[in-house]
């Protein structure tokens, strides 16, 4: 079976497959029946349209049950324009794909503020009230509809003078869905693609290494809205007629159920689903009858019977790195990062980042009270305390998660009190988690590669079109990437899903992102928890890396023999206070520390 | 005067059933952290089932006692099919999807099996024309039984939740499911219990609305369900008080904007308050804000 999936995702990969298949639709259009061709069409605007519910729901993770609404955007505002404006069809195209966008844009920033049942229920509602416009409005032609529409069968579609007939727009959407999935590949497998999975997984650790959630939740929603809208836009000149009832839930479901069934985050999955569903109701009485049973009784059991859907069935998923990046010479292998060697002694450095008086209170709890803290390059301080003692919420509030309640943050010279955690990533303070958080369908490459992102320049429209610029910057990243994983001892599972490793694994990937990151503070959160013996060694050899490298680095841990073999300098919290500073040898002896950890009053301490 | 005075009492009436909508998703919400998207179409069903047992030569009352047994039953049905199996499933995707097609289902089952077409439904409680004049403002009577039947059973399920045994279950169940199995409360039951309530309230909601507008069809909860939604998210979530208050300030609302504006305009409202409570205040006008663990 394994050996089918990798055969079958050698085969549909090969990009002359897809040139073959374009090839033989565009002649084999001319020679087949009108009623195939028009099914043809449909099969081009149900591929744009799970291709587009794809990009949001199943890469960036944002469900929508709402999506008939970007369809009807598309179509309305092309047919308005072109039947009731007399707007040329072309450019009437571009506004409409221009306005779903928008729409799309717009709906981000209130649906960007929530998750799950939220979401779910906004773009219902969405959905919900496009269906309600559409109905009521005049200029969309209310429960009538809008009729006379310039299409091919009307024989009425002319663009620049030239009689557009069935076959002809056949071509054009053809044409038009070639593009748009060539453009999405590109996309998807560049620093942009992975950003919008790194949101899916978790925004928090998205935020962590730099990427600004509110930024691609409003770049997912425009995308994918600008998709369904350039297929709205093509449905209303291929039926020349436009009533609400062609933009009901029913139609967010079919999407759904499209993608879902197909293979949600894979390039191939919706385009099979698109093709399925477009070919059972045409062909198969019975399942036309029961069409919205069974598309009922499929959302209900999918996740049992076939999570990935069939593209998970039969190939491999989706990589996520331009494939030709990772084609490249041995010779060309990773060379290590020069490392710049300080003259000064490390305590004589000025510190990288200080924290003066730091205090966080949840709702009259107080987790720190007046803790201050001087991190300098080529230094490793650890961060000790019992649990509760505010070690995390240190991390938290430095990291941007929480805003201190009082007290300053100078990073760089800079106060970042209250920036946001992406901001914060991005000006070089990287943070571990207690529990790791990975993309868990990106293989180890990917994650680590995903470490790199506050250094990636490329806008999206480079990534898209694959300009050479974005190549040589994904070329670098890998074989930085590279570089990275010899160092951590992951050569050998580099190509494989982080899911499907050991714990210790994701341990040492989290810690490699944060140094690919090439950051200037680390901020590590218990890494060595949970590691084997072997992989103790190695988490050490990385962060003696760190240190070599001249960041400053921060290690919350409570292994001591791990702590005591590394690190320079430590700091004991208790109840968000500072009991002890300085050398590890004073912290075992230090009264105060011997009472935190045993509960032992210090009069009782000989 | 009088006829804004009509508005906000007819607000408040359909408001306290949005308020039935909403109490039956909190139940839910508090026991699993999930919400049952097939909440509109068991809505429908109670609603079709009555009908159709009515036809078929029955008491109405037996038809809505048919019709409250089954959408409780195809709640809890729900929890086992949709829910639980796939709890294991990280992200909001799984549970999200499949109570959707539970809904679906029902929604393609009833309009393949009882026709597309709307069904009319006999007033049982009064007829439409009965009125009471209070100050000489009409009162539908029709409307004021249903603002006694729903607000009478939202107090009763806020005695329940403060005052039994059960309800006190349910609450922990709620703070913290692990936990509340550790001290021996039977999780399982409870959540179980909650859904078939959800239902429960999701049928008498369905059947009181079915009474207002005098027709149900196939298609009749998703608006509802999303008004339920938002009445819940006004008030904040889980908050039995915060769902009365949501529901009748979206019920008010609604009904002023049809009134005055347009009835066209009266469906945007559910969702622009959405829009600006999610904005403004995200956990509600009776919620209280949560901190994210990190």
């Amino acid at each position: 079976m394994n050996t089918f999936r990798r055969l079958m995702g050698r085969v549909l990969g090969q990009s002359l497959l897809a040139l073959a298949i374009v090839v033989a639709l565009w002649f084999g259009a001319g020679l087949t029946d009108r009623g195939t061709v028009q099914l043809l069409s449909f099969l081009m605007l149900n591929i744009l349209l799970a291709q587009s519910i794809n990009l949001l729901t199943g890469i960036a993770g944002q469900i929508s049950l709402g999506h008939a609404g970007f369809f009807a955007v598309g179509a309305y505002v092309a047919g308005v324009l072109t039947k009731t404006h007399g707007v040329a069809v072309p450019l009437a195209m571009v506004i409409a794909i221009a306005a779903s966008a928008l729409i799309g844009w717009l709906l981000a920033i209130p649906a960007g503020r929530v998750r799950e049942i939220y979401l779910a229920m906004m773009t219902t509602g969405f959905g919900l009230l496009c269906f309600e416009i559409a109905k009521e409005w005049s200029v969309t032609g209310g429960v009538v509809g809008l009729s006379g529409i310039a299409s091919p069968t009307l024989r009425s579609l002319q663009v620049f003078g030239w009689m557009v007939d069935t076959v002809d727009l056949f071509r054009v959407m053809l044409v038009a869905t070639a593009i748009v999935l060539v453009l999405m590949r590109n996309f998807v497998q560049s620093h942009h693609g992975r950003s919008f999975f790194a949101v899916q997984a978790s925004e928090i650790a998205a935020g962590s290494i730099g990427i600004a959630r509110g930024q691609v939740k409003r770049r997912a929603y425009a995308i994918s809205g600008a998709m369904a809208g350039l297929a709205g836009a093509l449905y209303a000149h291929l039926v020349g007629y436009l009533g609400p009832d062609s933009f009901t839930i029913t139609r967010s479901v079919e999407v759904l159920v499209m993608a879902i069934v197909g293979g949600m985050g894979t390039i191939i999955g919706p385009i099979l689903g698109a093709a399925l569903f477009t070919w059972l109701p045409e062909r198969l009485q019975i399942f036309a009858e029961y069409q919205f049973m069974v598309y009922g009784l499929i959302l209900m059991l999918i996740f049992l019977v076939m999570r990935r859907g069939i593209a998970g069935a039969i190939t491999e998923p989706t990589r996520f790195i331009a494939p030709r990046a990772m084609k490249r010479r041995p010779d060309d292998a990773g060379k290590p990062v020069t490392l710049q060697a300080e003259s000064n002694a490390p305590q004589n450095r000025p510190a990288l980042l200080e924290v003066h008086d730091l205090g966080r209170n949840f709702a009259g709890l107080v987790a720190l009270d007046g803790v201050s803290l001087a991190l300098r390059p080529g230094q490793i301080t650890a961060l000790i305390g019992p649990n509760g003692s505010g070690k995390s919420t240190l991390v938290n509030v430095v990291s941007g998660i929480y805003d201190p309640s009082r007290g300053r943050i100078v990073l760089g010279g800079d106060d970042i009190g209250g920036e946001a955690d992406h901001a914060i990533a991005r000006r070089g303070l990287i943070r571990t988690f207690q529990d790791p958080r990975l993309v868990p369908c990106f293989t180890v490459r990917e994650n680590i590669l995903l470490g790199g992102q506050r250094h990636f320049r490329s806008s999206m429209l480079a990534a898209a079109l694959h300009f050479p610029s974005t190549l040589r910057e994904e070329i670098a990243m890998v074989r930085r990437a590279e570089y990275v994983m010899e160092l951590a001892g992951l050569g050998a599972v580099a190509d494989q899903p982080i899911e499907s490793l050991p714990y210790g694994y994701r341990r040492l990937v989290e810690v490699g992102r944060a140094i690919m990151a090439d950051p200037v503070v680390v901020l590590l959160d218990e890494p060595a928890a949970g590691l084997s013996e072997a992989e103790l060694g190695r988490l050490a050899a990385m962060i003696r890396y760190l240190r070599d490298a001249g960041k400053a680095v921060l290690l919350i841990e409570h292994h001591m023999d791990f702590v005591n073999d590394i690190v320079d300098d430590v700091v004991v919290l208790d109840s968000g206070r500072e009991i002890y500073r300085g050398h590890m040898q004073g912290m075992r002896a230090n009264p105060a520390v011997r009472a935190a950890y045993l509960g032992v009053s210090q009069d009782c301490h000989a | 005067m009088i006829f804004a005075a009509q508005l906000v009492f007819a607000g408040i009436c359909v408001g306290a059933v949005y308020a039935l909508i909403a109490l039956g998703l909190n139940l839910t919400f508090w026991a699993t952290r999930t919400m049952n998207f097939a909440q509109g179409s068991l809505m429908m069903l109670c609603a079709v089932i009555a009908v159709g047992v009515l036809s078929g030569g029955f008491n109405i009352y037996l038809g809505l006692f048919a019709g409250l047994a089954l959408t409780g039953i195809i709640a809890a049905a729900t929890e086992a099919i949709a829910i639980r199996p796939i709890a294991h499933l990280t992200g909001s995707m799984g549970w999200v999807v499949t109570t959707l097609g539970v809904g679906i289902f029902l929604q393609g089952f009833v309009s393949k099996f009882f026709g597309s077409q709307a069904l009319a439904f006999p007033s049982f409680l009064f007829s439409a024309r009965d009125y009471v004049s209070v100050f000489g403002i009409r009162l539908s009577a029709q409307y004021m039984i249903i603002l006694a039947i729903a607000v009478l059973l939202v107090l009763l399920f806020e005695l329940f939740l403060k005052r039994t045994a059960w309800g006190r279950a349910l609450q922990a169940v709620a703070a913290d499911q692990d936990l509340a199995a550790v001290m021996g409360i039977p999780v399982r039951v409870v959540v179980t219990l909650s859904f078939i309530a959800s239902g429960v309230l999701a049928g008498v909601a369905g059947v009181l609305v079915a009474q207002i507008t005098g027709t149900v069809d196939a298609a009749f909860g998703f608006n509802l369900l999303i008004s339920g939604f938002v009445a819940a998210v006004i008030g904040g979530m889980g908050s039995t008080w915060g769902a009365l208050l949501g529901g009748i300030f979206l019920g008010i609302m609604e009904k002023l904007v049809g009134g005055y504006i347009s009835t066209a305009a009266e469906q945007g409202i559910a969702f622009a308050l959405l829009m600006v409570m999610l904005a403004v205040r995200p956990e509600g006008l009776l919620g209280e804000k949560e901190f994210v663990k990190v």
